[in-house]
């Protein structure tokens, strides 16, 4: 019996863990075995004929997310052939330069934006619950709508080049050459690409949460999978790298589109400030598009060794010491802008240093290759093929990271030949290693031996031949980006061998492509564990099974299937968790966080059409602006909302039938979690530190302009009215308060109180956006950068606060029609929890409208 | 898959009661790389700020030597935490390096073990970055 007066949030679990040996021998009559098939299989059934794209499932997303990357890739690949072609002989007229233009620059944002970062979301959506015995991510419809609004923002950006209308100032869009750029190339790629950075995120939430809380229990952070150490580094890399380009990207469309000069110097404006944006995103990228590739070598080295990782530790120390060291190099990319020389040398120090780290987990796994017995399977030849291109990479790396070196080769080829071999290396073979190796795990088929050898061999060879006489190429003086060179330089017979080989790279992709998605109906059927591996994810089912683990295991080593002997026929007769789904509902086992133990059952979110509806209006909300359409936009702006309200409402924190459910084994577990039990809290702490960091990267801003500019603010400049922005900041704390305050009363039982608290909180909040927007109307924005900073922070607040109202509406709706009562009130906790950051941010906005520009 | 703490009933507040247990330790593996953010963070934006506002009034001795005493304590505070961190790991004790196992013992020697790994990298990324402020003398 269960206490009704304890909030279902503090329900504890109930019952035996860890389960006995005794426990785990008693068999499962097999007649309850089918009982208990069948009723999995019909909750995790995937929708047939078109209903087939309301999946949400991470098997079926994630193949949708991996193969959508790969066709990008494919395209970005065939707009460097057209520049090799271009580049085939001197003074060629192939392209034109301003086609040129839009190919380079689409080439590096589609493989930076539409490839590499998504192909690292796309895997791990895919993979990570196997890893981890869980039957799927804890948001399924947040990865289902991450994926729609990349497959929306990645046709919108990629298919500009069809138009003649992509950007065309580079991938990294430098101001003034961007901002003054005519046509709506820059205004796609900011608008597109920030669309697909919310995605990013999006799938950074549910990575880490899934990571933290998904595992199955008894797997301790000691034992987890390498591949859940990096994807934690990696999705808390991207709370920070992200956002800082998500504000740049903010600042920079209000400059394009309503002429508020930040990047413009004749008006107080800055054009370093984003390149300083750019590159607090832009080198950490390289890391959180390196670390999970490589991360996939973690997984697939130990297997063909056929002995555990030596050094485990030393891998998760290299993970975490990337992750932060890569915030410190991103000057590198700036040795030429003339800052201090002592500045460039904090970083080149810190370039330096990253090397370290990076060294060791490649030692790491050459030493677990010494000490096993290597089987060099096809997977094996991709990653010894990875870590001979990534060292010679790494090699030039160290030498631009040396700023004379580095000013007598920036912008020339020879960075081109560098930052291939790194992603190449670092990137593109593993991951091609991971889809040899993980697609009989993926497909239930194997890929060709042969056809994987012929491809290997023309990508290897091929590479090498593109893009090793490049570094001489450049080092002769070819800079990058021009549309063509005149004869005589002795660059010709250079560039006509790039050219070869880059086409020896695309034969060998062709291959790899069709060994992909030949018909394989005739193969046999593959052994269930074919590499002979000890990760979880090898304890799939053949033929396929949509609810991934039939029982969620208790795992107690780093090699399960190695050293647990029985764990896979018991996990197959339905010996461990949660082997039922009795309600018909999906689940899966939410566990603490450091040690795994079994706290709650998750209900997970089925197949639905609202996730592409929400995703279509947001794609909407982003992609019209580009055209100037603003009325529309704002109306699917508003659709989004909506949309996402009534998939919130419908699916998400109900109060369960029952509070507590047996999972087997002798444990019950609560169904319903609240606070910081709760992968929802969670969810919302992570996305509002990725928030906070894109509003820090502002208030940067600001102080930025003040180190940068004598005159900021400029001498008798109106400020936004103080008393204003005081009542207004005041208004906001009242209503952080409030919502605070409800959650205490409606907790304690005083509905009545608690909802008079969240009816009054929202009329607070939008007067105080009101005197937050009042407050600057007197300040032309367009006359200077100081005017146009206070407009973007009063926007960023305006905004905030509109979504914070909208979520203490929610709450007052949901008590009033029974969705959020004292016993059930995860969402109160989750808005309460989004309104300390909104209560933060009202309040260093206050103190920079309002008081720091009288200080400065 | 024996130790003691598994006959533990499920306590509930699972994650708060962990972190009570764990929480030196969990933030201990990011403690000394937080160090050095800060290092670094703090060195660059002390000199920018020097360099464009204030290096034709006052000479950089001032700023040089206070960035250098920053650094000793920053540097003696990783070494610290790194041996702490060494004896959570208990290697001479164990003889256990790698800490495979499943039982909590296992779990808290291993997070010793990393974070006396993070606190070595971390001191020498604050060795490296203090460089630039030992040698070279001005903003140029």
């Amino acid at each position: 019996m269960t206490d009704h007066n304890t909030p279902a949030g503090d329900l504890r679990p109930e019952g035996i863990y860890p389960p006995t040996e005794e426990m785990l021998n008693e068999p499962v009559p097999l007649e309850v075995q089918e009982r208990q098939k069948e009723r999995l299989g019909r909750a995790w059934k995937t929708p047939e004929g078109w209903r087939y794209w309301t999946a949400v499932n991470n098997s079926e997303v994630g193949v949708w997310y991996t193969m959508t990357a790969f066709v990008f890739m494919l395209i970005a690949g065939v707009m460097a052939l057209l520049m090799r072609l271009q580049l085939w002989v001197p003074e060629n007229d192939l392209i034109s330069a301003d086609l040129f233009n839009q190919l380079f620059t689409m080439h590096g944002s589609a493989m930076m934006f539409l490839f590499a970062v998504p192909m690292f979301e796309a895997i791990s959506i895919l993979l990570l619950p196997a890893f981890l015995g869980a039957r799927d991510m804890p948001f399924p419809r947040l990865s289902a709508y991450g994926y729609w609004s990349f497959l929306i923002g990645g046709i919108f950006v990629i298919g500009s080049i069809l138009f003649s209308a992509a950007p065309k100032a580079g991938w990294f869009m430098y101001p003034p050459l961007a901002t003054l750029e005519l046509g709506i190339g820059s205004d796609i790629w900011l608008l597109g690409l920030s669309f697909i950075e919310v995605a990013s995120i999006a799938a950074a939430v549910e990575l880490i949460v899934g990571a933290l809380k998904c595992r199955p229990p008894g797997m301790r952070v000691n034992v987890m999978p390498l591949y859940a150490w990096y994807v934690l580094v990696v999705g808390g890399m991207i709370l920070f790298a992200f956002p800082p380009l998500i504000a740049g990207d903010f600042l920079f469309e209000l400059e394009r589109s309503f002429d508020w000069p930040f990047f413009d110097h004749t008006r107080g404006g800055d054009p370093m400030l984003w390149q300083h944006l750019f590159w607090i995103f832009g080198h950490p990228e390289v890391y959180i598009i390196f670390l999970p590739s490589i991360a996939i070598a973690a997984m697939i080295v130990p297997t063909v060794a056929r002995r555990p990782i030596l050094g485990y530790s030393w891998i998760v120390l290299s993970a975490v010491g990337t992750g932060f060291l890569s915030f410190g190099l991103w000057v590198h990319h700036m040795f030429t802008t003339g800052l201090p020389n002592i500045s460039l040398g904090f970083f080149s120090a810190a370039s330096e240093a990253v090397v370290i780290p990076t060294g060791i987990q490649l030692f790491a796994f050459v030493a677990t290759l010494i000490a096993g017995r290597v089987k060099m399977t096809l997977p094996m030849l991709w990653i010894a093929g990875a870590l001979a291109i990534f060292t010679a990479g790494g090699l030039t790396g160290v030498m631009v990271a040396v700023a004379p070196f580095d000013w007598q080769v920036h912008d020339t080829y020879f960075i081109v030949a560098h930052l291939h071999y790194t992603l190449f290396g670092g990137m593109v073979f593993p991951v091609i290693a991971g889809v040899y190796y993980f697609f009989p795990f993926i497909a239930k088929k194997m890929l060709s031996e042969r056809l994987g050898r012929w491809s290997f061999w023309l990508i290897f060879t091929g590479f090498n031949i593109t893009f090793l006489p490049m570094h001489l190429t450049g080092l002769l003086g070819m800079p990058r980006r021009v549309y063509t060179y005149p004869e005589g330089l002795g660059i010709d017979w250079l560039n006509q061998i790039s050219t070869v080989g880059s086409f020896i790279v695309a034969a060998g992709f062709a291959v790899f492509a069709w060994d992909i998605v030949r018909p394989k109906k005739d193969q046999p059927q593959i052994p269930r564990n074919p590499w002979g591996s000890g990760t979880l994810e090898w304890s799939h089912e053949i033929p396929e099974t949509k609810w991934g683990v039939r029982s969620i295991p208790h795992i107690t080593s780093r090699y399960p299937l190695w050293d647990q002997p029985k764990l896979v026929d018991r996990m197959d007769q339905g010996r461990y968790y949660l082997p039922d789904a009795e309600e018909g509902l999906r689940e899966t086992i939410v566990t603490s966080v450091i040690d795994a133990r079994p706290i709650q059952v998750q209900r997970v979110t089925g197949p639905a059409y609202i996730t592409i509806w929400a995703a279509a209006f947001t794609g909407g909300a982003f992609i019209l602006p580009t055209f100037h359409i603003y009325t529309p936009a704002i109306v699917s702006a508003a659709f989004a909302v909506v949309c996402i309200l009534y998939w919130l409402w419908t699916s998400t924190a109900r109060p369960p039938e029952k509070d507590m459910k047996d999972v087997g084994l002798g444990l019950s577990l609560p169904t319903y979690a609240a606070g910081p039990q709760a992968v929802g809290w969670w969810a919302v702490w992570i996305t509002m530190l990725g928030d906070s960091t894109a509003f820090a990267s502002l208030v940067f801003g600001a102080f930025f302009y003040w180190t940068s500019n004598t005159a900021f603010p400029p001498p008798g400049a109106e400020h936004a009215s103080g008393y204003l922005v005081a009542l207004a900041t005041a208004a906001f704390a009242v209503s952080w308060a409030l919502t605070r305050a409800a959650r205490g009363l409606n907790r304690a039982g005083r509905v009545g109180l608690a909802r008079g608290a969240l009816a009054l909180a929202p009329i607070l909040t939008l007067s105080g956006m009101a005197g937050f927007g009042i407050s600057v109307l007197d300040l032309d924005p367009t006359s200077h950068v100081y005017p146009a900073m206070m407009w973007a922070l009063m926007i960023w607040v305006v905004a905030h606060g509109a979504l914070g109202t909208i979520m203490q509406l929610y709450c007052l709706a949901g008590s009033i029609f029974g969705k959020l009562t004292p016993r059930y009130d995860a969402d109160l906790w989750n808005v309460t929890l989004f309104w300390h950051f909104m209560g933060i941010t009202a309040l260093v906005t206050g103190a920079m409208m309002g008081l720091v520009p009288r200080l400065m | 898959m024996s130790s003691n703490d598994h006959d533990r009933q499920p306590h509930p507040r699972e994650d708060e009661h962990e972190f009570g247990e764990e929480r030196e330790s969990l933030w201990r593996i990011a403690f000394a790389p937080t160090i050095w953010a800060f290092h670094f963070a703090i060195s660059y934006a002390a000199v920018s700020v020097y360099c464009f506002r204030y290096e034709q009034m006052y000479s950089m001795g001032t700023l040089r030597a206070g960035l250098i005493v920053m650094t000793l304590a920053m540097l003696a505070a990783i070494a610290w935490i790194g041996w702490r961190a060494f004896q959570r790991w208990d290697v001479r004790g164990t003889g256990e390096f790698s800490n495979p196992a499943g039982s909590a013992e296992d779990r808290h020697q291993f997070l010793g073990h990393a974070g006396f790994l993070l606190a070595i990298v971390s001191f020498i990324g604050v060795a490296f970055d203090t460089l630039p402020i030992v040698i070279l003398g001005t903003c140029r």
